[in-house]
C-alpha cells in the first residue's frame, strides 16, 4: 500500500473514531470503561475542528467555547464534516489530564497531566518524580487505547448499523436545536 | 513503535548514545550541531549526572543547536559590503562585479555573521518505554521528528514506525485486522433526510467515499 493511501486510511479511520467518541461521550455522560471494568471520564472540551473534503475542496471549522456545546461543529457534522482535531478532558478518581488529538496521526499537543510535585523531598528517589509523570501519561494513553479498541470492535462487528442509525440521529437532534 | 531489538541493543544503551552524543559548537563555525544529551541535563552529553535508565524508562533528550542568521541582518550587512566593494572596484576604475565574486562575497559576509551569532539551543525529551515497546518523543514538529527518527535507527540499528490509526489498530487488533483497516471506508453520519434532500452535493465534498449508504 502507498504512503499516501495509507495517509488517507489513518485520516478516515481518525476522523471516524474522534466524531465516535464525540457521540459517544454526549450518550454516555463521558463516563467510560476500560475492558476490565475500570471507570475514566471522557469528555469534549472547549474546542474542536471538523473537516470535509481534500484538496481544493478541503472545508475546516474551528468551534471553540466554554462548555461541550460546540454547536457550530455539530452543525459541521450536519453537512458531513467529521472531526479533525478535539482537545479532551479525561478524569479519574477526581484527576483530570487535557489533551488534544489530531485525527490524521493521533499526535498529542497541549498534554497535560494531573499536578506532579518536582520539588525533592530529603530522601525521595530523585527520580520519583519522573516516574510518577510517566505512570499519569500512559494512564491517559491507556484510556485512549481502550477507547480506539472499543470503537474498532464495534465498528467492525454488525453492531455498527445499529451504532450508525444512533449516530445519525444524533448529529439530526443535536444540529436540530441549533439555536 | 520500535521494530523488535536484542538484549545487546538493550543493555548498551548508554555507550550507544555516547557515540552520537550532541557535540558543541559555541567555539567552532558550525551551523548547527545535534546529538543526544542526558535528560537531566543538557549539557551532560557524558552521562556523568545519570544514566538513561530510570524504573522501566530509557529517558534521554536530543539537542540540537542552530546558528541562525535573521535575514534582515544579512541583508544590512550584505548592502554594506556590496557598497564597500563597488567603491573599491571604482577607484580601479571598474564598474561590474561577475556572478562568482558576488556569490563569494555573499559566502565572506555569511561566515562573518555567523561567527558573530551564538548557537540556538532546542531540547526534546525522548522515553523509551522497552516493556510496551513504545518511544515517546515530546514534539510533533515534523522536521524534528524526521532528524529524531534518523539519529535514532543510526543509534539503535531499529526503524521506528509511528502509532498512527492503522498502525494502532493493527496493534491492538492484531495482524489479522491489517486487511480490514488498510481497506477502511468511512461510515457516512449525515442523517438520511439530509442526504436524501442533498442531492446537488458534489461528490468531492463527501470524503467518504464509496462508505456504507445512508438508507
Amino acid at each position: 500500500m502507498s504512503l499516501e493511501t495509507l495517509k488517507a486510511k489513518d485520516l478516515a479511520l481518525g476522523q471516524e473514531f474522534l466524531t465516535w467518541i464525540w457521540f459517544r461521550s454526549e450518550r454516555s455522560n463521558g463516563q467510560w470503561q476500560t475492558q476490565d471494568g475500570v471507570p475514566f471520564g471522557l469528555t469534549f472540551e472547549g474546542r474542536v475542528m471538523v473537516q470535509s473534503g481534500e484538496g481544493d475542496y478541503l472545508e475546516t471549522a474551528v468551534c471553540s467555547g466554554p462548555g461541550a456545546e460546540l454547536h457550530e461543529a455539530k452543525s459541521g457534522l450536519l453537512r458531513g464534516k467529521k472531526v479533525h482535531q478535539a482537545k479532551l478532558r479525561m478524569e479519574e478518581d477526581g484527576h483530570g489530564w487535557h489533551v488534544t488529538i489530531k485525527a490524521e496521526d493521533f499526535s498529542t499537543a497541549g498534554f497535560k497531566t494531573p499536578k506532579v510535585e518536582f520539588r525533592l523531598e530529603e530522601g525521595q528517589d530523585p527520580d520519583g518524580p519522573f516516574l510518577e509523570k510517566m505512570y499519569l501519561l500512559e494512564r491517559a494513553l491507556l484510556f485512549f487505547d481502550q477507547m480506539f479498541l472499543q470503537f474498532l470492535k464495534l465498528r467492525f462487528s454488525p453492531q455498527w448499523a445499529d451504532e450508525l442509525r444512533a449516530i445519525r440521529r444524533w448529529v439530526d437532534a443535536t444540529a436540530g436545536s441549533l439555536p | 513503535m520500535p521494530d523488535d531489538v536484542g538484549d545487546d541493543v538493550l543493555s548498551n544503551v548508554q555507550l550507544r548514545l555516547k557515540r552520537f552524543a550532541f557535540v558543541d559548537i559555541d567555539q567552532s563555525m558550525e551551523e548547527r550541531s545535534f546529538g543526544w544529551v542526558c535528560f537531566d541535563d543538557l549539557l551532560d552529553a557524558e552521562w556523568t549526572t545519570a544514566g538513561p535508565e530510570k524504573g522501566p524508562y530509557l529517558a534521554f533528550s536530543l539537542r540540537l543547536d542552530t546558528r541562525r542568521i535573521p535575514p534582515a541582518v544579512f541583508k544590512k550587512h550584505w548592502m554594506i559590503a556590496l557598497r564597500q566593494r563597488m567603491a573599491q572596484l571604482a577607484g580601479e576604475g571598474k564598474k561590474f562585479l561577475s556572478k562568482d565574486q558576488k556569490t563569494e562575497l555573499r559566502d565572506q559576509v555569511r561566515q562573518r555573521l555567523l561567527m558573530r551569532s551564538l548557537p540556538i539551543p532546542a531540547v526534546f525529551d525522548v522515553v523509551w518505554s522497552p516493556r510496551d515497546n513504545r518511544v515517546y518523543l515530546a514534539t510533533t514538529n515534523t522536521k524534528i521528528r524526521t532528524l529524531f527518527e534518523e539519529l535514532f535507527a543510526q543509534t539503535f540499528e531499529t526503524e521506528l514506525e509511528a502509532l498512527t490509526p492503522v498502525i494502532l489498530g493493527v496493534e491492538l487488533l492484531g495482524e489479522a485486522a491489517e486487511g480490514r483497516l488498510t481497506g477502511f471506508e468511512g461510515s457516512l453520519f449525515v442523517p438520511t433526510r439530509e442526504v436524501a434532500a442533498d442531492v446537488a452535493v458534489p461528490a468531492a465534498e463527501n470524503p467518504l467515499g464509496s462508505g456504507e449508504s445512508a438508507s
